[in-house]
């Protein structure tokens, strides 16, 4: 015990005689409350997000978009797989309503869901016209057809298909000329495209892979004789006409009173698409 | 005669009635070994410091926070955005907890890789499992008023464990929650075990192991052949702390609080920088875009729960955590004398090597979560344009049927997507386009098939599309004798 006071004693002792231990305490104090005064002055990297939303209550185009859209319709707008959106041209063809109408209900026979709350997708009507409005202000130019008119968006009549084949043979197939089961032509590829897809595409165009509008119709995309609104009905009845019945485009497209012709349809299809040489192949 | 001043005479007056100053003392100058005021001997004071700094912290948000299940999520945005500052108080109070987790793990880790838990000191490890139960029921619970969508899942997970004890369980749940479901009052009873339940018995456990530390004497240095014997140990760590020992203050005790210093300043540090953990979205059970997952401690037992077979869930769950926590309990009195020194004894430390290896892999999956599909992978991962360049106008079609099929929530391309299936940037090298076809159709081994829900078209153009993810020197996978016995191409 008593070497535990003298303990004691001594290191009282040494605090007391080494004054400069309380100046530097005296000195550095303040610094203290350095951090404090950097965490209300400047914006520190760890000051939380604003709270979170509920998926319904997002009305931000850009959340929207990446969330909803980007997949097929790529990122910006373009070079994705489904229809460049960001193409001015294709927003001064197609109305709001329209914009509105395929968002919301869906593209029937194609890939296009649907994805209002009212047809079975998640996205409010307030979330659908912030898309629409969204698009347009991103990518809508004004006077996109630099003076020109186009055709209509909507078909007005229907078309020759006779016709329509010399004017694919002069115009498209120039490109359009790949390996059977490729190019548009394919009943497969048809399948799966609705005739106001290939009429929209005709027209204005895709400008992300090369696909010239109306006026660029023709073997290399040169400027040339525009489409008339007559030449693009016939050319778009034409490829409807290879549409063959026994593919049809989507399994959900059909009833289930049909259920019974599919059997059979898959039969012919089964030779046609050598799904039996699937099986060969795999075993 | 020396003079007597005022605050002497003070001090006098309350050390006669209080008579502290000898305890004091001798808590403050008993002889530690030498070696024992070692760096490595300064986890527990840190883990305690980080307690006590969990209970201020604490303190100060219970003062804002509303313990109910509308009022939470909405208190909790308030303390982040209208409280000047509370966003930082969150923030210290979630790492500390983060780190007080971590660092109560790494002084089990070294306590029982030095043999500190053995003789005398048994009873000293068995509080230490207590404070490790209630420092991870802390965790949890915290976690649970933390009320959004995380939370609210991770309670659900959690109850639903405990509605499988038998007999009891549903009675459980019912003490639990404060009814059938989550719902106002439950929020009223994770509060009460958050904070008055276990930090009672936290400080209750806490002041007991640190009692034990004190009257036993801090675990000596072990070296490679000094044996523990119940008969000699007392008398030989007696010798050791006295002839070759320093008093605890300050010979050990700065280091304790140098670390402990540093370990608020790291929690301030990271609490600066990294800020407040959520609260996420609302904790509405009608939100189904959600990913919860649990905090960190507790990623592990999500990914083993994942993995397990349906068969095994009750025995996992409720036999496990039991024979662990009595493994645990048995490891002093089953090896309560011996060799100390981690060097002697490989079966400790290939233990501590395995459970560390495990732990992490387990949470490492827990964050990527690779057997859970990402259920908005088909809308939002766009396609790499590269994997477009060339695509025929079919394939481009099939892109679209590989997205709107939802194929991507489970298959990744171009590093984006879900990973419970394999990825498929090159599987037109592993797969002809046959091989593919028969996949898609008939799925098999984690697949579905899919040949109901495609049309041939369908099928076609998602073939298409496959057979052209390939590396640009690497040629696809084909049947070099169709041309044979086909008119088409491979």
């Amino acid at each position: 015990m008593h070497r535990r006071m003298r303990d004691w004693a001594r290191l009282r002792t040494r605090l007391r005689t080494r004054p400069w231990m309380y100046i530097a305490l005296r000195l550095t104090s303040p610094l203290a409350f350095a951090p404090l005064a950097l965490l209300c002055g400047c914006n520190s990297p760890g000051y939380p997000p604003p709270p979170a939303k509920t998926p319904g209550e997002i009305t931000s185009f850009a959340t929207l978009y990446a969330q909803n859209c980007d997949s097929c319709h790529g990122s910006n707008g373009q070079d994705g797989p489904a229809l460049d959106l960001a193409n001015p041209e294709y927003l001064a063809l197609a109305d709001d309503a329209t914009l509105r109408k395929f968002t919301a209900e869906g593209v029937t026979g194609t890939e296009m869901p649907a994805f209002a709350t009212s047809a079975g997708g998640m996205l409010t009507d307030a979330q659908i016209d912030a898309l629409v409005t969204g698009m347009r202000k991103a990518w809508s130019k004004p006077n996109a057809f630099v003076g020109a008119v186009p055709p209509p968006y909507a078909q007005a009549k229907a078309g020759d298909p006779r016709h329509g084949e010399q004017t694919y043979q002069t115009r498209c197939a120039g490109c359009h000329k790949n390996s059977p089961d490729e190019e548009i032509t394919s009943p497969v590829y048809l399948a799966l495209v609705s005739d106001q897809g290939l009429r929209t595409v005709i027209i204005a165009g895709r400008p992300d892979i090369g696909q010239p509008d109306w006026r660029h119709d023709a073997p290399g995309g040169k400027l040339t004789t525009p489409l008339s609104a007559s030449d693009v009905e016939d050319v778009v009845a034409y490829l409807a006409s290879l549409r063959t019945p026994t593919l049809p485009g989507r399994v959900q497209a059909q009833t289930s009173a049909k259920i019974p012709n599919q059997r059979t349809a898959s039969k012919k299809r089964s030779q046609t698409l050598s799904a039996s040489a699937a099986v060969r192949g795999a075993k | 005669m020396p003079r007597i001043t005022r605050s002497q005479r003070m001090y006098d007056w309350f050390e006669r009635r209080l008579q502290i100053e000898g305890p004091i003392k001798d808590a403050a100058l008993h002889q530690v070994p030498r070696e024992t005021a070692s760096w490595w001997y300064v986890f527990g004071s840190g883990a305690f410091t980080l307690f006590l700094f969990q209970v201020v912290t604490g303190i100060l948000l219970a003062i804002i926070y509303v313990p109910s299940a509308g009022e939470a999520w909405n208190s909790l945005n308030v303390l982040n955005h209208q409280i000047p500052l509370g966003w930082y108080l969150r923030a210290l109070h979630g790492w500390g907890s983060n780190f007080m987790v971590a660092i109560v793990f790494i002084h089990m880790t070294q306590v029982f890789l030095f043999g500190a838990y053995k003789f005398p000191r048994e009873l000293t490890w068995i509080f230490g499992v207590f404070l490790l139960i209630l420092t991870l029921g802390m965790a949890f619970t915290g976690q649970v008023l933390r009320f959004d969508q995380d939370a609210y899942w991770g309670l659900g997970i959690g109850i639903s464990m405990v509605s499988r004890v038998p007999v009891i369980g549903g009675g459980l749940v019912h003490l639990l929650l404060g009814g059938p479901i989550m719902a106002g009052t439950t929020l009223a009873r994770f509060f009460d075990l958050h904070v008055f339940v276990i930090p009672g018995l936290l400080f209750g456990f806490a002041g007991l192991h640190i009692w034990m530390v004190l009257k036993l004497g801090i675990n000596e240095w072990p070296m490679p052949g000094r044996l523990v014997r119940r008969a000699t140990y007392v008398e030989e760590y007696n010798r050791l702390a006295h002839e070759d020992g320093i008093p605890f203050i300050p010979g050990a005790f700065w280091k304790d609080l140098v670390f402990s210093a540093a370990m608020v300043a790291a929690v301030a540090v990271c609490a600066w920088i990294f800020g407040p953990s959520g609260p996420g979205g609302p904790p509405d059970p009608a939100i189904i875009q959600t990913n919860p997952k649990p905090d960190f401690p507790f990623l592990w037992i999500f990914s083993i729960l994942a993995y397990l077979p349906p068969a095994l869930e009750t025995p996992v769950i409720l036999v496990a955590p039991v024979l662990a926590i009595l493994a645990l309990f048995a490891v002093p009195l089953v090896a309560g004398e011996g060799e100390k020194s981690w060097r002697r004894r490989p079966v400790a430390v290939l233990a501590v090597a395995f459970i560390a290896v495990a732990w992490g892999e387990f949470t490492q999956l827990g964050t990527t979560t690779p057997w859970s599909p990402h259920m908005d992978a088909w809308s939002s991962d766009s396609i790499p344009v590269r994997y477009l360049r060339t695509a025929t106008p079919l394939a481009r079609q099939g892109a679209n049927v590989f997205q709107e099929k939802q194929c991507r929530n489970c298959h990744s391309i171009g590093g984006l997507g879900g990973q419970r299936g394999p990825a498929l940037d090159s599987v037109a090298t592993r797969m002809t386009r046959d091989q593919l076809r028969f996949k898609v159709v008939t799925g098999g081994g984690n697949m579905p098939a899919f040949g109901k829900n495609l049309s041939a078209p369908e099928i076609e153009a998602l073939v298409a599309f496959l057979s052209t993810l390939h590396p640009a020197n690497e040629a696809p996978a084909y049947t070099p004798s169709r041309p044979y016995v086909t008119n088409s191409p491979p």
